[in-house]
């Protein structure tokens, strides 16, 4: 049985862990500690290996959720994790200092994988920071090749966690019947 | 350190997420156009509508100015603010619907409808903050529910459209097949006619997402004339297609 895998990544604090969490069939296998760098600023706890969910299918086939560590410290275990994945969904977090520069760094770091899958990128926290907007990303990424979807997100809300997730398969395969 | 936005935290109707419609609840929520066969693939050239000739039109107008503009009708008001990208509406969507799928009689329209510039140091909306809706989110479903499956007069039907981006999905009402519409779309311009054939759906799918998209500015035509002779090849199907429509439809069946 293959490995089918869809990784969720972003900065720390931009909802990875609840959005896997939203729509994994199964409890989170959490891997968090204490942060002791700037990240105790913004959370009492972040993931410092990965977090993994699993949704069931109907044949006994299962697609791995994998969130990476925000942390640019840890962008090793990005590759390990990427290896044989669907695709990739990144979250930002609107509140944060400089949304944009989050989104080319990890579109950058995560090219190689864009390249060869899909991605689509989820906006939170836009009920407390509603700039930049939906509009001001795509403006953003009108100087790349990329033109994914770009949505906001509730990363509590299954159905925004979802709506995003299908549109990364609907950019693979536009024919997949609904 | 970052404030938080108190006021954006109190505009719920504008944070809330998607409503899909399928192939069924589309008809009782869109309603139908009388005087049109849907399956009658002769007359879909002829399916087209004129915004101006609804409320959208009005709208989209009344959007286009730089001032905070209410509109009076038999209806509750509908203030715009064009700054900030939003429209104050006290009322329900049934109330909207019938707004905007009423076909306006322009002789009669100035004593129906009013137009008055607002003052914002003067005007009490403060614990109505709820009633705040994106004006995408407004105009979008105003355009479906003037459409009702058809595609704007402005459109020709068998010239290609592009998609500028993809839409807000999980803030905008979903119409059948509408993720699948701008996946496809967002590749290169086709027409509806192919968009329709391409994904095996009824072209009134189409318009309506055309409608929609055009009326937030998001799908024209395309008038280069290299859309229309130099055609990308389309992306091979996915070896894993049986694998993703299972996920597709597991996601489904899970929302809210």
């Amino acid at each position: 049985m293959s490995q089918y895998k869809i990784i969720f990544t972003g900065p720390v604090g931009a909802g990875k862990t609840t959005a896997i969490q939203a729509i994994s069939d199964v409890p989170l296998i959490k891997t968090d500690a204490t942060p002791s760098d700037m990240t105790k600023l913004r959370k009492p706890s972040t993931t410092v290996a990965m977090d993994y969910g699993i949704v069931n299918l109907a044949d006994g086939e299962k697609i791995h959720l994998y969130g990476t560590p925000g942390q640019e410290r840890f962008d090793f275990m990005w590759d390990i994790l990427t290896t044989g994945g669907i695709g990739l969904v990144l979250l930002l977090d609107n509140t944060r200092a400089d949304p944009y520069k989050d989104m080319w760094f990890f579109l950058d770091a995560f090219k190689k994988y864009i390249a060869e899958t899909s991605v689509a990128i989820g906006i939170t926290q836009m009920d407390i920071s509603n700039k930049p907007t939906i509009a001001d990303y795509h403006d953003q990424l009108q100087i790349s090749d990329l033109n994914p979807p770009i949505f906001a997100v509730d990363a509590r809300v299954k159905n925004d966690v979802s709506l995003l997730v299908q549109s990364l398969l609907y950019s693979l395969d536009p024919i997949l019947a609904e | 350190m970052f404030v938080p936005d108190k006021d954006e935290c109190h505009k719920t109707a504008k944070h809330q997420t998607a409503m899909r419609l399928d192939e069924k609840s589309f008809h009782n929520y869109i309603g139908a156009i009388e005087d049109f066969d849907v399956n009658d693939p002769t007359q879909f050239i002829n399916a087209h509508y004129q915004p101006k000739n609804y409320y959208q039109g009005c709208f989209q107008a009344a959007f286009a100015e730089s001032q905070i503009l209410m509109l009076q009708t038999n209806w509750s008001p509908i203030i715009l603010f064009p700054r900030t990208h939003e429209v104050w509406f006290d009322g329900d969507d049934l109330e909207l619907r019938e707004l905007a799928e009423r076909p306006l009689n322009h002789k009669t329209l100035k004593t129906e409808m009013a137009v008055v510039p607002e003052d914002l140091s003067t005007m009490n909306i403060a614990g109505t903050l709820d009633k705040i809706q994106n004006m995408d989110a407004f105009l979008w479903k105003l355009a479906c529910w003037a459409s009702k499956g058809r595609y704007p007069e402005s459109i020709e039907y068998n010239l290609p459209v592009y998609l500028k981006s993809w839409p807000n999905f999980t803030r905008l009402l979903i119409t059948p097949h509408a993720l699948r519409i701008a996946a496809l779309l967002i590749q290169r311009p086709r027409s509806m006619g192919n968009l329709a054939q391409a994904l095996d759906i009824k072209p009134q799918y189409v318009f309506v997402f055309i409608s929609a998209a055009h009326a937030i500015g998001l799908v024209d035509q395309a008038r280069r004339t290299a859309d229309n002779l130099v055609q990308p090849p389309d992306m091979p199907p996915s070896k894993d297609q049986k694998l993703l429509g299972q996920l597709i439809g597991k996601l489904r069946g899970n929302e809210a």
